[in-house]
């Protein structure tokens, strides 16, 4: 696919997994790209970026076995921008396969 | 080359140190260190990681013009925002079209109100000295049909040419920010590496 299109969509992912639920970087990378086929190096610089503008904060955790690891979690900024990114794309989203899939607009 | 954590790990250090303050490039480096730790002991080898990853090159050019941009948002100044659109311009051909052409020609633009400011007050300046001689009886030779005349005319001057590089200066502020703003868009939307697979 494109890679305007996934780069373009990865920060709406990011903040959905994450509003799910806390997750350290591997794991979200992981969860990422489980679904969409992307550079997984370039998801911690944007991790990096959402902790700058005050979206995710991150904590240490105990892991078993292992040294701790680093948690992301969506801030209250965060959640109010994953809702409002969420809205835009299902309407953007649905405008297009709209389009796609040809309904005829004179219908509505 | 061998393709494993520490090589991986080495080459991010080698290419971000200098740009990054130090507590910064620790985290972005653990992040990754942690990424193939766990990565390795859920079975997968030190190549597949650094294959998924994409190539450390990549990886810091992308943090870099992160870091840049920030950094030209918080301070303002004409050698941060020429480091972040050059830092820009490494991630691709597109760029030097999308980026550079449009960054010179407004400040080009820009240079060339600040002349015409610079040239209109100095032009003014020199019409109320010139003036005030005439009036003064030290200079015989008129340029204005009568010097009070000529005062006022060259005070108008002297403002519009003031307000043209006031105006000029606020302009080019407002250019710094609609560029980092487009920084940003590009960072996020248009440039990128392809995934590796």
């Amino acid at each position: 696919m494109n890679i305007q299109f996934k780069k373009g969509v990865l920060e709406i992912c990011v903040l959905s997994v994450l509003a799910h639920k806390d997750c350290y970087g591997y794991e979200l990378v992981s969860e990422i790209s489980k679904r969409i086929d992307i550079s997984e190096g370039t998801i911690y610089p944007l991790l990096h970026r959402l902790k700058d503008e005050g979206y995710v904060t991150t904590y240490l955790q105990e892991s078993a076995g292992g040294p701790p690891r680093k948690y992301y979690r969506l801030t209250e900024s965060g959640r109010k921008e994953e809702h409002e990114q969420k809205e835009e794309w299902m309407r953007f989203a649905a405008s297009v396969n709209a389009l796609l899939e040809g309904k005829n607009n004179a219908a509505e | 080359m061998q393709q494993n954590e520490q090589e991986f790990i080495r080459i991010l250090r080698t290419r971000l140190e200098g740009t990054l303050p130090k507590e910064e490039l620790d985290d972005i480096l653990s992040d990754y260190s942690e990424h193939f730790s766990i990565g390795k002991t859920n079975g997968r080898t030190d190549e597949e990681l650094w294959k998924s990853l994409g190539s450390p090159e990549d990886v810091a050019r992308e943090i870099r013009v992160m870091h840049l941009v920030k950094k030209a948002e918080d301070n303002r100044s004409c050698t941060n925002i020429v480091h972040a659109v050059v830092a820009t311009l490494g991630l691709g051909l597109f760029n030097l079209v999308f980026v550079l052409v449009p960054f010179i020609l407004l400040v080009v633009m820009l240079a060339v109100i600040f002349l015409v400011g610079v040239m209109i007050t100095f032009g003014g300046v020199t019409g109320v000295i010139w003036s005030l001689l005439q009036i003064a009886g030290i200079s015989a030779y008129s340029i204005w049909y009568s010097p009070l005349a000529g005062i006022f005319i060259s005070i108008g001057m002297t403002t519009t040419g003031l307000l043209v590089i006031i105006g000029n200066y606020y302009l080019g502020r407002f250019f710094y920010h609609v560029c980092i703003r487009y920084l940003k868009w590009n960072i996020r939307v248009i440039t990128g590496t392809e995934s590796a697979s």
